[in-house]
């Protein structure tokens, strides 16, 4: 994977040069002045278009963009400072530097500076390419050419653009702020704009992992608990999915569709509708406690959501209630396609319903169904809408830093920020909770071999 | 033989009487919401299960009493938000799932890739960035960077639309390329009336998206009130101070909104599964 | 004739106004305040604006609770409100940030107009950096009069005995540092502030003690917990009495009618000495925010929205009760019942200021383990956890 980046940096880099010493006057001069190699050669609109580029970006550089790469370093150094206004009889507050915006803006620059980098290597490329096909005796694209080149043979450049934009703006940039967040003090007490964060290095990972022994009991106590769950919630709602779905659409079963509708309805119910009243129904004092108060199971109340041990046996059983439908619908499409001579063949051979459940169903339906499954687990890791809005991560715990008995990595984390402020433990976190999904999936992907098999259909 | 068939009918009685008494399950959150909805006392916690009483005004006052909660404004922010989500994240999606499956580029793999290891880091991590980025631009506060967020990063979800792609047989473009169509016309003209199944999946997907969120509109609009969706401002009313007044309101809110969702996605789950499942089954 | 000439005049003053290129400064302000309080802040800020015509403002409001005030301040200081009201145990937080300004405008004015335990909570570092609100922010005990005499309140144990056999409760959510420290402030422990870090001594024998009554009180019959909706749903029927605040005080009042009354929170059986129930006294204050673009009129409007008048508005309309001690003492304000208990309480009350930011969660933690009757540990093992957390390393 190192090899090949290494190696596709040294192609590109190879043709850069390339560029250059094979390059004709007005090739090179493209080097200083982009698109003058396509002013040359006719293609006038394109040539404009990156100069224009070129232009816009020297003139951000220079007004904005050297500030914030410089200030990246650092993360700003003057603190806000209030001083007395004899006149006014006020403190005025002078505003110092930004830690968050320098990081934001820095990294963001950044990316226009490699942006601009590739452009600029496409301008040396294309400027060569003409003059390559000039002296071959062809002539460059036109506008009009250039705009058909682009709607069939360079057709997903076109169609990807908005769409990639739209990722690094709303997935990737902000990933990568927060990626380095974790590398920062960030936290209530270097909290901008009063007060300025700085770089810290690994710490928030060496708290979270070993040097303080509140947060890294949290840590690893919150890590197993998130395993078992996403393995727990992920497998029980499948087989139990499948269990139901087998059962609907068995031979005799009547009013199949009237099943499946209830069974769907609880799905279009917002999630955070029926998992709030969920948490009002489980609660001590809820209606299901009136409810077996009245019959005399209970003389108080059952703790559904208020003993650790019990409430994640409660959140796992809710979880049921939210995901069985899914697993159902999903499970029966596929199980109304397992060949049925498999079946007659393993009857004839004697095998008992459980048997050919064991043999023949659940092997095809896991093998169909495993990239499903991943993201099942992966989901699960991440569940924060059912732990957050039933428990709320609770019941706290004294062994804990800010968290509670059912808090996954992902609500600790969104506690972390929103209570706390520590954004930098947060960021931690998440890199943490990445670095997991990233092993499960690989674990997966490897074995299962899905992933190659997309090219089979066409 | 006889036997046999005896055998039979009880395991589906049997069969029968479960499924009866999941369904009971399954539906009692439900129904119970919906009994709250139309329940005269206020209050969360009762100490009795049925409502002493019954009345309309939960769903009457959802409408005219706004001066504390502006349902109906929500309503129609939520219904703008969803509507040009919709249309947004629709078009970026099946761009971007169309590109990954039928053309053929260098960078093709390494997306996959990227938007692969992209989707397994927490969502909401990236919040606070986002919610920068649309501050620089002057964006906050208002529908319009709702409908940013929620469709910006749409394209990451071209996985399911990308496997119904993969489906549709390539001969039927390269016979149109024969004709002299490009690879535009082809997407537009060939390809896409030929997936509507997964059209129609996308579009009420990234419509139903905006009446489930609270976290990110929360985060976006702040104090807007008068911005707030549905789900945002239902959440409130279950706040710690609200939550005895408000909390039948609360019920008929969800209720309305539960009504329209659920009959679109009962109308949509056969396209939900051939999603999933890769467009591999029969629904 | 004087009217016309008078008449004219303006005229000619408003001509010369339109005509001269200066205008009136234009003062865009914005002001936080909970969804309940919205109606009256803004005619509290109409009334603001028809005071003030010398310069044009423009007051928005924005709907932020007092609760979420710091949380949603931190979130963008830039968006927030140039005015906001938040409960005094923010403060700290809020002034660590840089969040406010410095009251120094009228400063002796208003540490004269309002209880000295307001001004206390507003000053930081010998520093004034908000204007008090409200003093109503405590707690104290709400009963019912048709199962309680006004003797029987005195004490939680007569309470908890004649509620079992009345077959009623007594509430209280034990499972919250604001409510659980009653019994330990009450005891005679601490919170304190040792070289600058706030620091509690629950783990101490007084402590454990407090630790062992708690554990007994919980797993009393006539004990019962949760939140305050349960208590607003619940009172008068199987709830005979209750700890909570004054924004409780209509709803409740609805529910009990005549049989309504509230008083000081009762003592407890401490071993053998008979110790009176503590609290913390809480206050909501409004502060400016430190990057307003407009800090005068900001203050200005702190200042008035938190006058007498508007403080005794705000008693009149939504029942809190001032801070400032002229309306605090005005007839209709000391014949309200929950004001009133407040007021007795506030006698064994203490300030939040020495609280440890860490304090809360794990006093939950404690207070949740004693209502569910997880004694997994000894009780000195969970204070020593829970003080442990709240001093931090």
């Amino acid at each position: 994977m190192v090899k090949k980046a290494l190696t596709s940096i040294h192609d590109l880099f190879n043709k850069y040069i390339m560029c250059f010493i094979k390059g004709d006057l007005s090739t090179r001069l493209s080097g200083l002045i982009m698109g003058f190699g396509m002013f040359t050669r006719g293609q006038i609109i394109k040539g404009l278009a990156y100069l224009f580029f070129q232009i816009t970006f020297i003139l951000f550089m220079i007004i904005r963009g050297l500030d914030y790469i410089i200030g990246l370093q650092t993360l700003g150094t003057v603190g806000q400072t209030r001083i007395f206004d004899e006149v006014r009889g006020i403190y005025v507050v002078y505003p110092g530097d930004n830690s968050m915006l320098m990081l934001l803006f820095g990294v963001a620059t950044i990316f226009v500076v490699i942006s601009f980098f590739l452009v600029y290597l496409s301008n040396l490329k294309t400027c060569y390419a003409n003059q390559v096909s000039i002296n071959n005796g062809i002539r460059p694209r036109n506008f009009r050419q250039e705009i058909d080149f682009y709607l069939n043979e360079k057709y997903h450049v076109t169609i990807l653009t908005i769409p990639v934009i739209g990722t690094f703006m709303f997935t990737i940039l902000p990933l990568i702020f927060m990626i380095l967040i974790a590398f920062t003090n960030f936290d209530k007490n270097h909290q901008p704009p009063g007060n300025l964060f700085t770089w810290v290095g690994f710490n928030n990972f060496k708290d979270a992992l070993w040097n303080d022994p509140l947060k890294s009991t949290t840590f690893f106590g919150l890590l197993i608990w998130t395993l078992v769950w996403a393995v727990l919630a992920t497998a029980l709602n499948y087989i139990l999915g499948m269990i139901l779905a087998l059962m609907i659409n068995k031979k005799g079963i009547k009013l199949k569709k009237f099943w499946r509708t209830i069974f769907v309805i609880t799905i279009a119910v917002p999630q955070f509708v029926s998992l709030l009243l969920m948490s009002q129904l489980l609660a001590d004092q809820g209606t299901l406690n009136v409810i077996l108060r009245q019959l005399g199971f209970v003389k108080d109340f059952f703790p559904f959501l208020s003993n650790g041990d019990v409430a994640k046996f409660t959140v796992i059983i809710v979880n049921l209630w939210v995901g069985v439908p899914y697993s159902m619908l999903i499970t029966s499409g596929i199980l109304m396609n397992i060949p049925v001579d498999l079946y007659e063949s393993a009857k004839i051979d004697g095998a008992n319903a459980r048997v050919q459940f064991m043999k023949i169903t659940l092997p095809y339906m896991l093998f169909v169904t495993g990239p499903y499954l991943i993201t099942q687990f992966i989901g699960n890791i991440n569940n924060f809408n059912v732990i957050y809005l039933l428990t709320g991560g609770g019941p706290l715990t004294l062994n804990y830093y800010q968290a509670g008995k059912t808090d996954l990595l992902v609500t600790w984390l969104y506690k972390l920020t929103v209570n706390e402020q520590n954004y930098s433990l947060a960021s931690t976190i998440g890199i943490f909770i990445f670095l997991l999904s990233a092993f499960f999936s690989l674990l997966v992907y490897n074995k299962t071999s899905s992933a190659k098999k997309e090219d089979e259909f066409q | 033989m006889k036997n046999m068939r005896t055998q039979e009918r009880i395991a589906n009685g049997f069969i029968h009487s479960i499924l009866g008494i999941l369904s009971f399950v399954w539906i009692l959150p439900i129904f119970w919401l919906v009994l709250i909805s139309f329940r005269k006392e206020p209050g969360s916690y009762t100490s009795y299960i049925l409502p002493k009483s019954y009345t309309f005004d939960n769903y009457i006052k959802l409408f005219t009493d706004t001066s504390l909660f502006n349902y109906p404004r929500w309503f129609l922010n939520t219904l703008i938000v969803a509507i040009c989500t919709a249309a947004v994240s629709t078009i970026l999606v099946l761009m971007t799932s169309y590109a990954l499956s039928r053309l053929r580029f260098k960078m093709r793999k390494p997306m996959m890739n990227i938007a692969l290891i992209l989707g397994m880091f927490p969502g909401f991590m990236a919040m606070i960035a986002i919610y920068h980025i649309l501050k620089s631009f002057g964006l906050t506060q208002t529908l319009f960077a709702l409908v940013l967020v929620y469709s910006g990063g749409a394209a990451m979800g071209y996985y399911i639309s990308k496997g119904f792609f993969d489906t549709i047989p390539k001969a039927i473009d390269e016979s149109a390329m024969l004709d002299g169509a490009n690879k535009n016309t082809i997407f537009w003209k060939i390809t896409l009336p030929l997936s509507k199944p997964i059209v129609i999946y996308t579009i009420l997907m990234s419509f139903m998206g905006p009446w489930m969120d609270f976290i990110f509109v929360s985060v976006i609009m702040k104090d807007n009130y008068q911005n707030y969706t549905v789900a945002l401002g239902l959440y409130r009313m279950l706040s710690r101070e609200n939550i005895f007044m408000y909390f039948t309101r609360f019920a008929a809110g969800a209720v309305l909104i539960a009504i329209p969702i659920s009959i679109l996605f009962i109308y949509m789950q056969k396209f939900y599964v051939s999603g999933i499942t890769g467009g591999s089954t029969k629904g | 004739m004087k009217k016309i000439i008078l008449l004219l005049s303006a005229l000619l003053l408003v001509a010369s106004l339109s005509a001269c290129t200066k205008k009136k400064t234009e003062v865009t302000l914005k002001v936080w305040g909970s969804q309940e309080d919205q109606v009256m802040l803004q005619e509290m800020v109409d009334a603001f604006i028809a005071a003030n015509t010398d310069k044009i403002y423009t007051i928005t409001l924005g709907v932020v609770g007092e609760p979420d005030a710091k949380t949603k301040y931190l979130e963008d200081p830039e968006a927030a409100a140039d005015v906001f009201s938040f409960p005094n145990d923010q403060i700290s937080g809020l002034v660590d940030a840089g969040a406010l300004y410095e009251v120094t405008l009228n400063k002796a004015a208003i540490i004269a107009a309002n209880v000295a335990g307001s001004i206390d909570v507003s000053t930081v570092g010998g520093k004034l950096y908000a204007y008090p609100v409200t003093a109503d922010n405590g707690y104290f005990l709400y009963y019912d009069k048709s199962v309680f005499s006004a003797d029987d309140v005195k004490s939680l144990d007569t309470m908890l005995t004649k509620a079992a056999t009345a077959n009623k409760k007594v509430f209280m959510d034990v499972s919250n540092g604001w409510y659980i420290a009653s019994f330990f402030i009450g005891a005679g422990n601490t919170f304190k502030t040792v070289d600058g870090k706030k620091v509690i001594d629950f783990n101490n024998a007084t402590g454990l003690k407090v630790g062992e009554f708690i554990k007994s009180f919980t797993a009393n019959s006539a004990f019962v917990t949760g939140d305050d909706a349960y208590l607003k749903g619940n009172i008068g029927t199987t709830i005979a009495a209750g700890v909570s605040g004054t924004w409780n005080a209509s709803d409740i009042s609805t529910v009990l009618g005549a049989n309504y009354a509230a008083t000081k929170l009762p003592s407890y059986m401490l071993g053998t000495t008979s110790t009176q129930m503590g609290s913390f006294a809480g206050y909501k204050l409004m502060g400016v925010n430190a990057l307003t673009k407009f800090p005068e009129e900001a203050m200005a409007l702190a200042e008035f929205l938190t006058n007498e008048a508007n403080q005794i508005k705000r008693f009149e309309t939504r029942k809190l009760g001032p801070s400032n001690i002229k309306a605090a003492t005005s007839t209709t304000v000391v014949a309200d019942v929950a004001l009133a208990a407040l007021a007795a309480q506030a006698a064994f009350a203490i300030s939040q200021n020495s609280v440890p930011d860490s304090y809360w969660g794990p006093g939950e933690a404690f207070g949740l383990a004693m209502e569910t009757k997880d004694y997994s540990k000894t009780i000195q093992e969970m204070l020593d956890a829970w003080v442990l957390q709240a001093n931090g390393s």
